[in-house]
Parts: C-alpha cells; sequence; structure tokens
C-alpha cells in the first residue's frame, strides 16, 4: 500500500511456445484422465496433480510449497500421441504449404525474387510495425509463390493443397496428415520464414502442429464443490480429460498395430478435442457440449467479448471499498457533499499509515471500537480493522479494542471508518462522461440512501424513480489529492463539451427565483427573515419602506446570494425572443437582467440565469471567482430558492387548465374546420385534381399537406387555450420560466393533444387499408389517421385512445434502439481517441508520437475554459472594464 | 483559342519527327483555317505532342513527300515543328462544350487553359484595421488571434487608450489563462463530447433539410454514418450553388437542372421487345421527351455507346430498331436490360434536383437527391467554390483530404446543431483529424483508427481478440505499453493527465 510502483513494464513481446519451451515450463507431465481418487485427494501425475497449484485449503504445493492464495499456479504438460493442428494457425499452415515446396521446403520463388523481396522486409523492423502492412506485404509474396507447380530450387514437382475446412489438408483428395504437414513445415528453412511475415527468433512454422500440449494451472480452472459434495470440474479440465484419454487411445492403437482405419479415427477424434479446447465455437465443427447440453467454454470463449478475460476482468476490475444504493434528494447538503447512511458507512474504511504524529490520535479512535456513537447517540467513525506491517489483519472488536490500541505501532496501517469531510467518489451508470464521476465530501447521515443536493443531477443525469448510485472510498493518498483538486464538484461546474456551466437551479429552483424576482414583489421583515433563515447570511438587505413598514424586495433579497463586485447585464429566458417591449415587462428595462456591483437593478431570473446548460450567473461567477464560489452561490441559491417556495407555496392542479366555454367551443370547431379542410383536399386528391409538389408524389404531396394543417390546428388550439392562461398559472410559470415542461405540453392538456405520429408520417398500418376496424377501408381522413381532437382534460375517447398510445409506443422503442447505438458509437470513439493527449507546446499527439494537430483546437484553448466555445469573451471583458471604470 | 486534336500512331509520329518539316495528309477537312496548333494523342488517353501547323491546304495527289494518316487523305496540313510534351489529359479540352471523355480520331477542340492565380496571402486578406489591432498587441508584447481582433474591433473606438490597452491586456491574460493543461486527455473528451449527446438525439431517420421535397438523413444515424466514414451515405445529396452571372436568370437555372437530372432511355421512351425476329424497338414518348428537352438524335447518339449492337433508324416512325449483333436471346435480353438503364443525358447519380430561390440573397439554389460533385463541378455555370455535397468520402476525392477533413467537421456540426445539441467545435475538429491525419478518411472502428493502433493488448481488447493475439505470437509483436488501455490492463497508471509527469526527488547527497 505504501511505496508507489516499484516496477514498471515498458514492452511486452509476444512470441509462440515452441514444444521444448512447453516441457520446460511445465511442472509435471500428465498422463491420467482422473482427477481426484475415492477420498478427494488428487492422483499424482493426473489433471489436479498438486504440481500444478492447489485450490483446496490445507493442501500445500508440490512445487512452491504454497498454501492457497499463495501458490501462482503451475504449468504441466501432455505429450501427445500424434501431432496434430493448432486451428488458430490453420490459415497460415495453408499459405506455408502453397507456397513453399513439398520437398526442399524452399519457399517457391526464384533467388533473384528472393533477394528482390528480402530487401524489402529487411527495412522494416517486424516488431514494431503495423502488423496490417506486414500482414499485406506477405500476402503479395506469398500469391505470388502459391501458383507454381514447379519448385524453382530443387526442380520437383508440386501439388495443389486444398483446405478442408476446418482442419483437414487434402492433396489431390489424398489426405495429408499433421504429422506430414509438420514434417513439410520442419523443412523450410529460417532465412524463407520472414516472407510469410513469421519471426524466427520467436516462431517456428511446425510449431503450429502440436506435438505437446501446455496444461494451465489448476487456480486457471479451479473445480467447484457442490452442496451435495459433489464435485463439479471447469470446462477446461473437461476437456483436457477428453484430450488426454483419446491421445492414450491413439498410442494404445498405434503401437499394437490396430488397423490404419481405426488409428484415423482416432487421430481425427483427437484433433476434434484439441479444436474445441481452444475455440468452441470454430466454423465447421459442432461445438463440444456438457452433459447439460450447454456448450463449453473453452480457451478463445474466456478471452473473447463483453464477458470475456479483456474486456471484463482486464480493462475493468471489481473493487472493495464501494457502496450501492438508491440515492433521495436533499437539499440541505451543499453540492459538493453526498450523504452516506450510517450503516454504509460503519463497513467503508479509510486506511490511515500510524505515524508519530498521529499514533496518539489514531489510539483514540481505535479504543472505540467498531461501532461508536457519542453522548448523544450520534455516528462517531470506529475502527474495523487495524493491519500489521506484515500484511496480517486484526479484527477490532469492541471487546478488544483497549487492547488493540495499545499494539499499534508506526508503520501498522489502521482501516478507520469513513468519518465527515473525507473525500469519496461518487458515480451513476451510464458513465457517459467525466462529470458522471466526481469526489464528494461525505456527510453521516441516518436512513439508507445516498443523498445530494439536486444541482448535481444534472451531471449524473439522475432522478429519485428508483436510481442507483455507487460510492467508492479513495485508499491512496495520491488518489485523494487528485480527487480533492480535480474531480470535487465544484471543479466539475463547467462542462467540456460546450463550455458553460452544467451544474445549476433545476425545476423547483427556477420557478422559485422565478416568483421571487419577477416583478419584484416585497415581503415583510418577518417574511423575509424567515426566507434568509435558510442561508448563512446575517445581513438584511436595504428595506423597503411602505406604508411605516419595513418591506424587503425579491430582487434585493435574491442580491444578497451574489458576488459584491459582480456586473452583468443579459436578456432573461421570458423575454429573450422580444425585440421591442416584451409581454411581460412592467417597465421597458425589464426585459434585461441588470446587475451592478452585485446588486439586481431589474429583470427576472429564470432558467437563462440559474439553469444547467445556460445558466449565465453561474458561468460569469465561475469565471470571475472561480469554483468555490460558484459553488456557494449554487448552494445558497438552492437553499434561498427551496426557503422561499416553501414559504410562498407552490402546486399546480386540473383547474389550472379550465378554459372558458366559449374558448373549448372555439378550439371544437377549428379542430372540426380542419377536419373538413382535409376532407376537401382528400376529395380533390381523389378527383385526381390535386397538384403535386415537384419531385413529390401525388400521395406524398397530400399527406405533407395534411400534415401541415394539422399542425396549424394544434398550433391554433394551443394560442387560444394558452390566451386564457396567464403568468398566474403555475403551470405556464414553469413552463415560460423554463423550470419544466413547454407550452405545446399546456396545450395539450387544456387545447388539443393533435396528429399523432409514426416515423414522422400520419397513422397509416394496423388492418388492410385502415388503421382500425371502426373506419371504411380506404379512408384517409383525419380522425382515421390518428388526429386527436381532444384534450388531455376532457379525456380521449377510445379510438383516439388508441392511436395516442401507437405514437407513445414509438416513442419508447425509439429510445430503447437508441441507447444501445449510441453506447456503441461512444465505445468506438473513445476507444479510437483515448490515446491523444496534448503535450508541453499544445501540440496533439497519439501514442507513436504522430502530430494530430499542431495547436490544439488551432488556437489551444480548453474548451472547459472557453465561453460557450470561443476564445475569449471580448464584450464581456469589455463590459467589465467600463463597470469597473465607474467604481 | 482553338486547336486541333486527334489520335495518330506511334510509328506515324516517330516518323514525323524524323523529317521536320513536313507536309502530312490527313483524312478530314477542318472548316476552321486559322488553326496553327494541335495536340496528339498515341494512347487515346493523354496528349504528348504538340504540333504547329504552319499552313493547312486541300489534298493534290500529284505532292510528293506526304506522310498520310488515312489511305483518303483529304487536306494536307505543314506541320514546322513538332515536340514532345508532358502528357496532358483529355479532360483539359473541350469539344462542342463538352469535355473530351475519350480520344476516337480527331476534333475541333478548345483548350480550357485553367489560370493559376497566386492566392492572396492570408495576412493580405485581412482588413486594415484588424491588422491595427494585432499591431497594437504585438507592440505590448503578445499575440492576438484574428478571431478575437474582429470582436475587439468595435472597442477600438469607443474605449479611449488607456482602457483599450486595458482591454488587449486582459484579453492576453484571459487566454493564456484558458490555455489547455500539456498532457490533458483531449481526445477521451472530445470522444465523451460527442458521445454523450448521442442519448439525446432523435432516431427519426429523415427530415426536411432546406427544401420540404427533399428527404436528409440527420440525427443520430447521421453522425453514425459521419463516424463510420460509409463510403456511400444513404441520402446524398448536393446543394448547387450558380456563378453570379447566372444565379438570378430563371431560364439558365432550369437548363441546369434539366442537364443534372439523370435522364435513363426508360424515362422517355419504351423498350419493346419482339423475340421472334429477335430485335428490340425503341419507341420515344413525345411528350416525355419534351418534359425532360430530349431530342430524338439525343437518344440515337446515346445508343452508340452500347457495344455489339446494330441500330436501325426508322426516320418515318421516329422509332429506332435494334439488333444484337450475336443473335441469341441471351444478348437479347442483355441488351434490353442495358438500353432500359442508358444514360440519355443528365450526370450519372444525381437521381432529382430541385430548385429554390434562396428568400435571403433571392438567388436560385439546386439541391439535389444523389451526388457527383466530379461531374457537377464541371458545369460551366456551377458555381464551385460554393457548390456542396454531404458525401465525405467524395469531398475527399475530388477535392483532396484537407477538404474532407473540413467536410467531416461540417457535417457532423451541422448534424449535431440541428437537434440542437451543443458541442465545442474543438472535439469535432480534432474527429475530423483524427480521421484524415493518415492521408485518406478512415472510419472510427475497428478497420480504422482502433485496428491500427500500435498496441496488440489494446487491439485485442476491442474487438477480435484472438485474431490480435495469434498473429502477435507469429511476428513476434512488441507491444510498448504507451498507451491507455494496454497500461490499464497490465495495472500501471496510464500516461495521461497526471499519470504522465514523475515527481523526481534526488535526496538530501545533492544539498551537502
Amino acid at each position: 500500500m505504501t511505496g508507489g510502483i516499484s516496477k514498471r513494464i515498458y514492452r511486452i513481446q509476444f512470441a509462440l511456445l515452441s514444444p521444448d519451451e512447453v516441457r520446460k515450463l511445465s511442472q509435471v507431465k500428465v498422463i491420467t484422465a482422473d482427477t481426484y481418487d475415492d477420498d478427494g485427494y488428487p492422483i499424482e501425475r493426473g489433471l489436479m496433480d498438486l504440481h500444478m497449484g492447489v485450490i483446496e485449503p490445507g493442501l500445500k504445493c508440490a512445487t512452491c510449497g504454497g498454501k492457497v492464495d499463495e501458490c501462482p499456479g503451475h504449468f504441466g504438460h501432455i505429450e501427445m500421441a500424434m501431432p496434430v493442428l493448432h486451428v488458430g494457425f490453420i490459415k497460415e499452415i495453408k499459405t506455408f504449404l502453397d507456397s513453399t515446396c513439398k520437398v526442399c521446403g524452399r519457399i517457391k520463388l526464384t533467388p533473384d525474387e528472393i533477394a528482390n523481396y528480402r530487401a524489402k522486409f529487411e527495412d522494416i523492423d517486424m516488431a514494431t510495425s503495423d502488423p496490417e502492412i506486414i500482414g499485406m506485404m506477405s500476402k503479395k509474396v506469398t500469391d505470388e509463390a502459391t501458383p507454381r507447380l514447379v519448385c524453382p530450387h530443387c526442380g520437383s514437382q508440386q501439388k495443389k493443397v486444398i483446405l478442408d475446412k476446418p482442419t483437414t489438408f487434402r492433396e489431390e483428395g489424398i489426405k495429408v496428415t499433421p504429422k506430414e504437414v509438420r514434417e513439410r513445415l520442419e523443412r523450410i528453412p529460417d532465412e524463407d520464414l520472414i516472407f510469410f511475415a513469421l519471426n524466427h527468433e520467436v516462431a517456428r512454422p511446425e510449431w503450429m502442429v502440436l506435438t505437446v500440449l501446455s496444461v494451465p494451472p489448476i487456480n486457471v480452472r479451479p473445480s467447484i464443490t457442490l452442496e451435495t459434495g459433489e464435485r463439479s470440474e471447469d470446462d477446461l479440465t473437461h476437456k483436457l480429460v477428453d484430450i488426454i484419454r483419446i491421445s492414450q487411445r491413439l498410442r494404445e492403437s498405434r503401437d499394437n498395430g490396430s488397423p490404419q482405419l481405426i488409428i484415423e479415427d482416432l487421430w481425427d477424434l483427437l484433433q476434434f478435442h484439441v479444436t474445441t479446447y481452444f475455440d468452441n465455437q470454430t466454423a465447421g465443427i459442432p461445438p463440444a457440449r456438457h452433459r447439460s447440453g450447454r456448450a463449453l467454454k473453452t480457451l478463445v470463449q474466456r478471452l473473447k467479448g463483453k464477458e470475456g478475460r479483456f474486456r471484463s476482468n482486464l480493462s475493468g476490475k471489481r473493487v472493495n471499498f464501494s457502496a450501492r444504493t438508491v440515492i433521495s434528494p436533499e437539499p440541505f447538503l451543499s453540492v459538493n457533499e453526498v450523504g452516506v447512511p450510517e450503516k454504509a458507512a460503519r463497513e467503508l474504511t479509510v486506511p490511515v499509515t500510524v505515524n508519530i504524529f498521529n499514533m496518539e490520535s489514531i489510539r483514540e479512535v481505535i479504543k472505540r471500537g467498531s461501532g461508536p456513537r457519542d453522548e448523544f447517540g450520534r455516528y462517531v467513525t470506529g475502527v474495523n480493522y487495524i493491519i500489521r506491517p506484515d500484511g496480517r489483519r486484526i479484527k477490532v472488536t469492541d471487546q478488544n479494542a483497549e487492547e488493540n490500541s495499545k499494539r499499534i505501532e508506526v508503520g501498522w496501517t489502521v482501516e478507520r471508518q469513513l468519518m465527515e469531510g473525507d473525500i469519496v467518489l461518487f458515480n451513476r451508470q451510464p458513465s457517459l462522461h467525466r462529470m458522471s464521476m466526481m469526489s464528494h465530501t461525505v456527510r453521516i447521515l441516518p436512513d439508507q440512501t445516498f443523498r445530494f443536493n439536486l444541482a448535481v443531477c444534472t451531471p449524473y443525469n439522475a432522478d429519485f424513480d428508483g436510481d442507483e448510485m455507487n460510492l467508492h472510498i479513495i485508499q491512496k493518498e495520491e488518489a485523494r489529492a487528485e480527487a480533492r483538486i480535480i474531480m470535487k464538484v465544484q471543479e466539475q461546474i463547467m462542462s467540456p463539451r460546450f463550455g458553460g456551466p452544467i451544474i445549476g437551479g433545476i425545476h423547483d429552483h427556477i420557478t422559485s427565483m422565478f416568483l421571487l424576482t419577477h416583478d419584484n414583489p416585497l415581503y415583510s421583515e418577518e417574511r423575509t427573515v424567515h426566507m434568509l433563515n435558510y442561508l448563512d447570511i446575517d445581513e438584511m438587505p436595504e428595506p423597503v419602506i411602505k406604508d411605516c413598514k419595513k418591506y424587503y424586495s425579491g430582487r434585493d433579497i435574491f442580491s444578497l446570494i451574489l458576488p459584491k463586485t459582480l456586473n452583468m447585464r443579459f436578456r432573461s429566458k421570458l423575454c429573450s425572443s422580444a425585440k421591442e417591449r416584451c409581454e411581460y415587462e412592467k417597465e421597458p428595462e425589464d426585459k434585461e437582467v441588470y446587475i451592478v456591483n452585485g446588486r439586481m437593478i431589474h429583470g427576472t431570473i429564470d432558467e437563462a440565469a440559474i439553469g444547467p446548460f445556460s445558466g449565465i450567473i453561474v458561468d460569469r461567477i465561475f469565471r470571475k471567482y472561480g469554483p468555490e464560489e460558484a459553488a456557494k452561490f449554487i448552494d445558497r441559491m438552492t437553499r434561498l430558492a427551496v426557503g422561499f417556495i416553501s414559504y410562498r407555496g407552490f402546486s399546480t392542479g386540473i383547474s389550472d387548465y379550465d378554459i372558458p366555454e366559449d374558448a373549448v367551443s372555439r378550439i371544437e370547431e377549428i379542430s372540426s374546420q380542419a377536419v373538413e379542410r382535409i376532407n376537401k383536399l382528400i376529395e380533390t386528391f381523389r378527383k385526381g385534381l390535386f397538384q403535386a409538389s415537384p419531385g413529390r408524389s401525388v400521395e406524398e404531396s397530400l399527406e405533407i399537406e395534411i400534415l401541415s394543417e394539422t399542425g396549424k390546428v394544434r398550433d391554433e388550439s394551443g394560442k387560444i387555450a394558452s390566451a386564457y392562461l396567464g403568468l398566474t398559472n403555475p403551470s405556464v410559470i414553469m413552463a415560460r420560466s423554463g423550470a419544466r415542461a413547454k407550452m405545446l405540453n399546456i396545450s395539450e392538456v387544456a387545447g388539443m393533444v393533435g396528429q399523432q405520429s409514426v416515423r414522422g408520417g400520419r397513422l397509416n398500418r394496423g388492418y388492410y387499408n385502415r388503421t382500425l376496424p371502426h373506419f371504411k377501408p380506404g379512408d384517409i381522413g383525419a380522425l382515421a389517421r390518428g388526429f386527436v381532437q381532444s384534450s388531455y382534460k376532457s379525456g380521449l375517447n377510445p379510438l383516439e385512445y388508441f392511436m395516442h398510445s401507437i405514437g407513445g409506443r414509438e416513442g419508447l422503442v425509439d429510445t430503447a434502439v437508441r441507447t444501445s447505438r449510441s453506447g456503441y458509437m461512444q465505445r468506438r470513439l473513445i476507444n479510437a481517441f483515448e490515446d491523444l493527449k496534448v503535450d508541453e507546446d499544445r501540440r496533439v499527439q497519439d501514442t507513436v508520437g504522430a502530430v494530430i494537430q499542431f495547436k490544439y483546437g488551432e488556437d489551444g484553448v480548453d474548451p472547459t475554459r472557453s465561453d460557450k466555445g470561443k476564445t475569449v469573451d471580448v464584450d464581456y471583458n469589455a463590459f467589465d472594464i467600463e463597470n469597473e471604470v465607474v467604481e | 483559342m482553338k486547336v486541333l486534336v486527334w489520335k495518330d500512331t506511334k510509328k506515324n509520329m516517330e516518323s514525323l519527327v524524323k523529317n521536320l518539316p513536313r507536309k502530312y495528309a490527313v483524312d478530314f477537312s477542318p472548316r476552321d483555317q486559322s488553326i496553327k496548333e494541335a495536340y496528339i494523342s498515341v494512347d487515346g488517353k493523354t496528349f504528348t505532342f504538340r504540333a504547329v501547323i504552319d499552313s493547312i491546304a486541300p489534298y493534290d495527289e500529284t505532292e510528293q513527300n506526304v506522310l498520310k494518316k488515312k489511305s483518303s487523305p483529304k487536306t494536307v496540313f505543314e506541320i514546322t515543328t513538332l515536340e514532345k510534351i508532358d502528357p496532358i489529359p483529355l479532360i483539359e479540352f473541350k469539344a462542342s462544350g463538352k469535355y473530351l471523355k475519350e480520344m476516337k480520331t480527331w476534333n475541333i477542340a478548345e483548350r480550357s487553359l485553367t489560370e493559376m492565380k497566386e492566392k492572396e496571402a492570408y495576412a493580405d486578406t485581412v482588413p486594415k484595421d484588424i491588422n491595427e489591432i494585432v499591431e497594437d498587441a504585438k507592440k505590448l508584447g503578445f499575440s492576438l488571434p484574428l478571431t478575437v481582433a474582429y470582436d475587439v474591433l468595435k472597442y477600438k473606438k469607443s474605449l479611449d487608450k488607456k482602457e483599450y490597452t486595458h482591454l488587449l491586456k486582459r484579453l492576453h491574460e484571459d487566454i493564456v489563462k484558458k490555455e489547455i493543461d500539456p498532457h490533458e486527455a483531449v481526445g477521451i473528451i472530445a470522444a465523451q463530447s460527442i458521445g454523450e449527446p448521442g442519448t439525446q438525439m432523435t432516431m427519426r431517420t429523415f427530415h426536411f433539410a432546406g427544401v420540404r421535397e427533399m428527404n436528409v438523413t440527420l440525427g443520430l444515424p447521421r453522425l453514425i454514418e459521419i463516424v463510420d466514414a460509409r463510403r456511400i451515405p444513404s441520402t446524398p445529396s448536393m446543394t448547387i450553388y450558380l456563378k453570379k452571372e447566372y444565379s438570378k436568370s430563371d431560364e439558365t437555372v432550369m437548363s441546369v437542372v434539366k442537364e443534372l437530372e439523370n435522364t435513363s432511355l426508360i424515362d422517355v421512351a419504351d423498350v419493346i421487345t419482339n423475340v421472334a425476329e429477335m430485335y428490340l424497338t425503341i419507341r420515344p414518348n413525345a411528350n416525355r421527351m419534351k418534359e425532360r428537352i430530349v431530342a430524338f438524335n439525343d437518344i440515337l447518339d446515346a445508343t452508340e455507346k452500347v457495344k455489339g449492337i446494330t441500330v436501325i433508324r426508322d426516320e418515318k416512325d421516329q422509332e429506332i430498331v435494334v439488333k444484337p449483333q450475336q443473335e441469341s436471346f441471351k444478348k437479347l435480353y442483355q441488351v434490353q436490360e442495358q438500353l432500359k438503364i442508358l444514360t440519355i443525358k443528365g450526370i450519372p447519380g444525381i437521381k432529382r434536383a430541385i430548385a429554390r430561390i434562396e428568400p435571403s440573397t433571392k438567388e436560385w439554389v439546386i439541391y439535389t437527391q444523389g451526388s457527383n460533385l466530379k461531374d457537377v463541378l464541371e458545369l460551366d455555370e456551377v458555381d464551385g467554390n460554393r457548390t456542396y455535397t454531404n458525401d465525405i468520402i467524395e469531398i475527399a476525392t475530388v477535392l483532396g483530404i484537407e477538404a474532407g477533413r473540413n467536410a467531416i467537421f461540417m457535417e457532423s456540426q451541422r448534424t449535431l446543431q440541428e437537434q440542437g445539441l451543443e458541442v465545442d467545435q474543438r472535439h469535432l475538429m480534432l474527429m475530423a483529424d483524427m480521421m484524415t491525419f493518415g492521408g485518406g478518411v478512415r472510419a472510427v472502428g475497428r478497420q480504422g483508427i482502433s485496428g491500427r493502433k500500435s498496441s496488440v493488448l489494446a487491439r485485442a481488447a476491442f474487438e477480435i481478440t484472438t485474431k490480435h493475439l495469434l498473429r502477435a505470437g507469429l511476428i513476434g509483436e512488441v507491444d510498448p505499453l504507451s498507451g491507455v488501455a494496454e497500461n490499464i490492463i497490465v495495472g500501471q497508471p496510464i500516461t495521461l493527465g497526471t499519470g504522465a509527469v514523475n515527481l523526481v526527488y534526488k535526496g538530501l547527497k545533492n544539498t551537502k
């Protein structure tokens, strides 16, 4: 745990194992196909021989003397009765047989050609250059040699070798046995191997025909004991048993002179077993199966794919010191805190190395035992284990706590329980960007869930409908330092995706700030104090005297949480589209938010000011005052928002969508008019008078026309409905302020749902020529094709309901398909770009040292720090200078 | 300038070169007697000889010492000089308004000399006042990017001298503060920034782009298509702008549209098969021909392209009878199929073209379904500087890899923007650069960038695990362990970010 990296691997070279090496590597020659004897003791020279390692506690490895967990396992080997081909190299063997002389073993090229090509091959370094290129060069050469029927060296006649998939070679219909194949490969001289992209320093072609098989250590293929006491062997062991059995039978048959036919059958069988031992999904042969009918998982299957060794165990690993539970919101936590349940905190530990400075304080902690509480019954950190320098762990219990506290010395490690203020990593899957894993400081809380501030829902993309999240406790000082400096939530406020804040107020925060600042309402002193009670601010804003009483304006209250030197001017979302005068402003300047020296003069705070993605105030504070201040602003803003909205109250209900009788009838009228218009269109179409738009068929043009018609009606009905729903309506407040939903959704509830669509067009599938049997075949009118005239509030009739659910289902399918497709795209992107880095000169390089960009992003600016993509925000800098001068 | 071009045998040319000046008899008579220059091709593909014609005279049988090109000479050229030149491709010559595609016998052609104008240096195109700002910054001891200088312009006027200098200094400080940290894992950040919004994109393939008659793939499928570097996009389309002088004239636009749209024989005529007599009849439809502006002769010309047939023109009925030279049903069928898809006019690959007036500029713009950048750019009326296609590979092959890089950047940016997703352009640039820095467009994935990694382990961890491992053993490949994936696999710190730097502590020895 201490120390750092003692060794570093700088390179790995791959090679083929020669039969000699296999034997040298081996600790035991396995000759018996059995595993355990009747007492459950491993049979000597069997597949579970103790020389290959131990898996049962109590036994000792016969090679290294280690016990379980100490012995790394050792290889054994099987001598094959007859050689067999290695499936993975069948293609290579074929090329060898094709392009070399069967008699003298030379490549079938003239000496001139050989010299010519050799020069080319010697130019490149085999070990480090691109294997694709080497492969292509080799293919060119061998393709030239293959068709020659006379050997240019010895002049002998050549025959064409055919590969009978998967593992049989035939020459003019006669089988070439693996033994013969091996003999031919042996004849190929070392200097010709280069043409086959084979490095003679690490590989010989005949090693691709196996005469001896390496047996993996027992640790690689442990047998498991079932509850019934029955032993169940690993798939690899099963396969090895088969191989040994057949090999033995083959040897016996050969030795006692059995008929050639029987020997060949056995030989083929051995080939089959060895083939499936390597790859049980080889094309052309049925996979070897377990007794239960399940296909065996052999070597290739172990490595391949998502569940394979590489992706599942090497690129990603399971870890200790982590926890996972359901999440829930806690508005009183800071954005950089996470609430950890006591239960979890008692299990999760932080290692502390004892030194002379912390010895005494750690003794005190150990004395408390493993489940201490203070006099009020609150959580206090305890100790679970102490670890001696030799690695032995001692469990601390309440009984031995006192005694153990005295035992520790400098150099011991104490596994202390989680404590408030610890730095931990918090993560929610899918981890699509770096903000999916941020570090928080711990708050120990009662109950069973992880809790955090609502403002960090956006970067995690979390909600509380049952989402679970993971917590990781950092175990090393370096990691802790990195987590604190670069992974803290406040450091991640700016998204590298677009250079704006990704953390900001959501839903009620926005609604609340909107209500607090829109029209600048006044609140009595008592109310104000009540609101400010939620904050860590103890000054009061400037009062407004009215009727001899002190009042405080909403904007002044909001100004309290702004930094004192902040100057800004921007358009709020509410009035963003207004050119001259916005319909929601009292005074002309109201459409612009104006903040001078930390005091908000006019305007409305909404999504554009504090929301995630757009929050311009958060953005400014982060840039001018740094992450700490930005986090502080978000903390205070969310608290003020919660305080204010819980005092003011905010809710919405079905009656909020009530619109007057005549509005309802007007909507009905326009929708029935639309249906009429559509019918007319269809009529002209039926008469053949409908004009097709250029480049489209008449049918397509009609569909487009109808779609635009239904779209128009929905917009119009929305307009009618929203004319009666003003800014006093809670739903409208939410939509207009950007807290949740769009005006469209409100018009769907109050006005009309409108046309349902599948794949961008009207509904047209189902029965023959009609969507439902309620319509006449061939009816392409509005209602027959999914036009919903009702509103959600009035309720949909059965037909409309059905149509609506068709449209809804498309959305669901779409989401399901999309997640998998975009997930794969991202995996490929990450895999392709993961090695790129910026060097000291702001160049972008890959691992080989190739320069991808001479200056990152053409200006060398970090997108995280850029102003929404711009190199610098000149306007803001100028604005800030102007205001500074005023000061 | 008009020149003569013809094809000749190598032998003729050799003898010409030897005895100059020489009279040379050919089997045609050019109407234009003023032609002074000729280009001669030997292989029918490139011109390798340039001749200067001194005089053109009708052939006189009595004349001696004449080299004959063919048996029935008509005209005699007196050639004074003949020089061997670097091969000029056929495409540089134009005969009757069309580029030469093949050289049969002779032609009067115009050599459309591509004028090579030296491009103004970039600094010269920058306005003076912008340059001043850059200079001002230089006086203060730092450089300011041009884009920033453009933004500063309006403040140069409104602020006083002191404030202006203050602003420049502040901007410089700001830029320095914003520089990316060395060893930052920009690739991963780019990949995440492009991939993450993918989850928010629509799957709805089609959308109207510009014109509602035209469908274009957008959203996630399009982004995947760009990243995959597909040979042919699922909906190739072009936006063709015309040169300023044509772009407001309705007639030119319509004629260009007609010229663009690929018209096959089957679009204007019916092909009737007479099995008993073993011939085919092409019966043009007058209405359809009019609509597509196709003349009867156009069809006749087109049929010449089909080999192995005899064409008989039936003037009276305005029909064409086609007989395969080889009498077999198989051949008959083949010819019929060939005729049906025979291009009469238009540009191959362009299925449909629609012209629209751009509301902002009141200028005609042609949108097409299908794309063929190379051929479209050859049209005289087309403004090659603004014409665009969404086929990235095509841009890369026609205009070069830098254009391809920009196409990847623009297409991906457009796709994301259309969905309302903000992604910093730096990420898209990095993606475009990564896909093209090898000189060709490479896909993101196992056939492209990922399959070419230098590390065996990284390749094995991505896809097709066993293939890479087995091959590595054969060639004795060395994994340098320099990337991210392989270091994770062996359990070492990665070489990016904080893992890229080492702390060296020299101990107390050096400090006495």
